[in-house]
């Protein structure tokens, strides 16, 4: 609907005004009464043809009414320039078809790139004055005191809000739900400038430990579980997380609500107990935080308080915080840091995508010449009888805008389908990706960018076509100068075509080869046929670390007894996810005291079996067994990447370290094992240390892996590893079945989303490059078959034909390819951000286009030109 | 003056009843139509705004209970005398072709 009522803006005010609302409402009884999926999409296409056909007629009567203005007998010959604008292009209904279709797939695929750049980078935030949001010192984790502290630290900053994902059970509403939550400072909805839709939102007492047992529920949440009662709101509900089992509903936020980080459904309040020091405060989990900039204030005067603050607290923590971040601390607009990464490629498309839409152009140009052309006669005729120069322009122009109107209303109406697949197509962490579609701004850059490409490729054209000397053409003198003057213009056309595609094709070429190298790289692991599931029993379940010992013990043994399963084990975090667990580590070998930083190395706890499972190798020692039980010396796993680190050139084996403090026994590391891409693909692996949770009996949610034997389907085999899981309990909800490879491969969607995209646009810009090759190369063999005739006559080769009629869309091409490789060059760094261990000036993919762009242009002109080869010289020789 | 447009006079005809608006307007004409016309909205209300150009109708007051995103319609003097005239002229119509034996011996 949203679709609809931007379509609407096209209509002039005096049907949206006082018809807008109707045309809504009818939309949508019709929808309703609607029997399928089928009927509703022939109702919105038939919809959507309506408005734009009004829009069409409207809009086509202002612009003419505007041009002819003030004319006398105006109207009646822009009636008449339209009458033989519609009948000329009717009578060539192929060229007609390519002109309309090449500016719609320009225009299209153009409007389609921009709404997405639209949404991620240029629509404000949907929160109350978002340009003062910001987003304060992402690199660093803070613990609650920190954001506390930082508010009165920092007075450019009007609050100061924590954000921290949190999970929480949802049970005794139907099934029992693992819920994604989030932690968030007492102050967040306030800092936002938005309030729940139904009930109230935290106060800052529930910003202490004991008043903390509320929560706020997302709009989608409450009408899943709670059947959108509005009752739930003062009701205590079963959503337990580690510090409460149960809270009081306060309030639910409204179905428009964009959440900051995200798509939690539950918001809790981050507690803490009044004036807990920092460096008292456990809470190191507090990963993103959100401002509101005082009135008047700017980034620069925040970003420098936050970095006194920074520096503050570094002195005080500098075991906890590294000195090198304090000089990165800032502050950056809200809007940026959620484009993240993926805003600069935006850019880079939407400038790819423009390239596209000016080949477009340019092959719509050289239609039209071609067209202009064949029409002089007919022109001379005109001018003969006394038609002005101008009024012949006129009457083309109306022509080209004619077709460039209906270009424009068919690239919408593509660009509607081609926003929902690239929604359907964008990882689901692509930024604001719900926010993507067609709106006002959207179809103001359609408009104009359909009003410029009409101009550019008809005014050229138009001209030309215009400048005709009656006596001549009539004469039948006139073909052969004027043609060599087009043929001249056609050739730099497309040499300009040539240039542009480079720099496009070049662009996606590096995005593919980035997405290659990404995905080629060793993840360290072998995810195929290894299924992943994780039972995250309800908080309260099993009272501590040694009854999740057991209940996950019972679920291996289960799970291993599953028919098809060869191995099975568990681990806390999966490879390829982007969470992190570390301890300060004391590390033999390495100094310890004051001014050294302790390191704080990552980790994951597992159960025996687990390197096996996964497929990971053993690169020295031995792996964890069932024998590091709880009485057994502390035994620690070490990756390749630690080992190098902290002991290079040394054995790892049997060296000791210890985690939290230098008290207690040490850990001694039995094995090393090898580098895992534990952060995503295209992150080069940290140093990593692995316990087992016999050692380290914690009550923590472990993810259950396990290996199919040969061949086996892994997800085929989903029913009976839930039902071994639910054997050993029936009340654990088990969340994310999947097999472990698609985990690992999903690290890479965003840049194999870029790619395909921007992979898409070098397709198609090679695609209208090689027609314009095409179209150029053919239009000169047919105006110099007579000449390739005599040649042939008088006995010139077919292969010297053959050279000749290639040579000069030849000449053009690689011209073009030459300006175009200088121009890749030279813009290929603004792709920098998003590119894989692969240099923006990447020689690889420069030549590889090079010659992709020659055979794809050598083949586009070789097939005409064997037509120039092949001609006949007696016919040709008959017809002259 | 020539004939005019049939939906402009279907429009006419739906504000011989009184005042109306957009959405109410389509939904009498589709009842009155059956399957034998496809209403497009955007291109119907280009007729409803030329007949609003051309004075045959006129904005008026809505009723109090109404929906304040709506606009009401109603027929003009001179809306109702082009109606009348239309009427006639299809009538007389309809009589030559019924003396031509078009409409069977009914």
């Amino acid at each position: 609907m949203r679709g609809y009522r931007a379509l609407l803006l096209l209509l002039p005010r005096t049907i949206r005004g006082p018809f807008g609302h109707d045309m809504e409402e009818l939309l949508r009884g019709r929808l309703e009464r609607a029997p399928g999926r089928w009927s509703r999409g022939r109702i919105w296409i038939r919809a959507c043809t309506d408005v734009l056909a009004a829009a069409l007629v409207e809009r086509w009567k202002r612009l003419t009414g505007w041009i002819y203005k003030g004319r006398r007998g105006g109207m009646d010959r822009w009636t008449q320039d339209l009458g033989q604008a519609v009948r000329t292009l009717a009578r060539t209904p192929m060229l007609t078809a390519m002109v309309v279709g090449t500016l719609a797939l320009g225009i299209g695929t153009a409007t389609a790139t921009f709404s997405v750049v639209s949404a991620v980078l240029l629509k404000p935030l949907p929160y109350d004055e978002p340009e003062r949001l910001v987003a304060v010192w992402p690199e660093q984790n803070f613990n609650t005191a920190m954001v506390r502290d930082l508010q009165e630290a920092a007075p450019a900053l009007e609050t100061v809000s924590g954000i921290s994902g949190w999970a929480l059970t949802l049970t005794g509403e139907g099934e029992p739900l693992q819920i994604e939550g989030a932690k968030v400072s007492p102050g967040h909805f306030r800092t936002l400038g938005v309030r729940p839709a139904l009930g109230r939102d935290f106060t800052l007492e529930e910003g202490v430990p004991g008043a903390d047992a509320v929560a706020i529920l997302s709009h989608e949440l409450w009408v899943r579980a709670f059947g959108a009662d509005p009752d739930v709101v003062g009701r205590t509900v079963e959503l337990a997380s580690n510090d409460h089992p149960r809270r009081t509903v306060i309030g639910v936020m409204s179905p428009d609500f964009r959440p900051v980080r995200g798509d939690p459904d539950v918001w809790i309040p981050l507690a803490l107990a009044a004036g807990t020091p920092v460096e008292d405060d456990e809470t190191w989990h507090v990963n993103d935080r959100v401002a509101r900039l005082a009135p008047g204030a700017t980034l620069e005067q925040a970003t420098e308080q936050v970095r006194a603050f920074a520096r503050g607290i570094q002195a005080r923590m500098d075991q906890t915080i590294q000195a090198s971040r304090v000089e990165t601390a800032a502050v950056t607009p809200l809007r940026t840091q959620k484009a993240g990464a993926v805003g600069p490629v935006m850019w880079v498309a939407l400038g790819a995508v423009s390239l596209v839409l000016l080949i477009a152009c340019a092959n719509v140009a050289n239609l039209l010449l071609a067209r202009g052309e064949a029409r002089q006669g007919d022109l001379a005729v005109r001018a003969a009888l006394g038609a002005g120069r101008a009024r012949v322009t006129r009457m083309l122009l109306v022509e080209t805008g004619l077709a460039g109107l209906a270009g424009g209303m068919a690239g919408i109406l593509l660009s509607f389908g081609l926003v929902r697949l690239v929604v359907r197509l964008a990882p689901p962490a692509f930024p604001r990706l719900d926010e993507i579609g067609v709106d006002g701004l959207v179809l103001g850059y359609a408009l104009a960018a359909t009003a410029l490409a009409s101009l550019g490729a008809g005014l050229v054209p138009a001209l030309r076509a215009s400048r005709v000397d009656a006596t001549a053409t009539l004469g039948g003198a006139g073909r052969s100068t004027s043609g060599r003057r087009r043929s001249r213009l056609t050739t730099s056309l497309v040499g300009a075509e040539i240039a542009l595609a480079v720099v496009v094709v070049v662009g996606s070429g590096l995005m593919l080869r980035s997405l290659h190298r990404m995905t080629s790289e060793d993840p360290g692991l072998d995810g195929a046929g290894v299924l992943v599931l994780q039972p995250s029993p309800p908080e309260g379940r099993y009272p501590d670390g040694e009854a999740f010992h057991q209940y996950y013990a019972q679920v291996l043994e289960r799970v291993r007894a599953v028919p098809g399963v060869e191995t099975a084990s568990a681990i806390h975090l999966l490879p390829g996810t982007t969470n992190n667990w570390s301890f300060p580590t004391f590390i033999e070998g390495q100094e310890v005291g004051p001014g050294r930083v302790i390191p704080s190395i990552n980790f994951r706890v597992v159960w025996p079996g687990y390197f096996e499972t996964v497929g990971m190798s053993l690169l020295g020692g031995r792996t964890l067994t069932e024998t590091d039980g709880a009485d057994a010396l502390p035994a620690v796993v070490v990756n390749q990447a630690f080992a190098d680190r902290f002991w290079p050139g040394q054995d790892a084996v049997g060296k000791e370290l210890r985690v939290l403090s230098t008290e207690g026994d040490p850990h001694q590391v039995v094995g090393v094992v090898n580098d895992v891409r534990q952060q995503g693909l295209g992150i080069e692996p940290r140093p990593e240390m692995y316990f087992t949770h016999a050692q380290m009996t914690w009550n923590m949610s472990f993810w259950v892996v396990a290996r199919m034997r040969g061949g086996d389907e892994p997800l085929a085999r989903t029913a009976d590893v839930r039902e071994a899981v639910w054997a050993v309990d029936a009340d654990v909800p088990i969340t994310g079945v999947e097999e472990l490879s698609s985990v690992v491969d999903r690290s890479a969607a965003t840049t194999r989303f870029l790619a395909t995209v921007l992979g898409a646009f070098g397709a198609l810009a090679l695609l209208l490059a090689s027609i314009g090759v095409f179209g150029v190369t053919a239009y000169g063999v047919g105006r110099r078959s007579a000449e390739f005739g005599v040649r042939i006559a008088l006995g010139a080769s077919r292969v010297e034909v053959l050279g000749s009629a290639l040579r000069g869309s030849l000449a053009a091409v690689v011209a073009g390819l030459v300006v175009g490789l200088a121009v890749a060059s030279l813009s290929s760094g603004a792709l920098s951000s998003a590119l894989y261990e692969i240099e923006p000036s990447d020689p690889v993919t420069f030549a590889g286009v090079a010659a992709l762009l020659l055979v794809v242009a050598a083949a586009a002109a070789l097939v005409p030109g064997w037509r120039a080869s092949r001609v006949d010289p007696v016919t040709v020789l008959n017809s002259e | 003056m020539g004939p005019i447009h049939p939906l402009e006079f279907r429009i006419l005809m739906v504000l011989t009843a009184g005042p109306s608006y957009g959405t109410e307007i389509v939904r009498r004409i589709e009842e009155a139509e059956g399957d034998r016309m496809t209403l497009y909205p955007a291109n119907l209300f280009r007729r409803v705004r030329d007949l609003l150009d051309r004075g045959w109708i006129e904005e008026c007051a809505a009723p109090e209970d109404a929906d304040p995103r709506r606009t009401y319609v109603r027929l003009t003097e001179a809306g109702h005398e082009v109606a009348r005239a239309e009427a006639r002229r299809l009538r007389d119509l309809v009589r030559e072709a019924a003396a031509n034996q078009l409409l069977g011996n009914a």
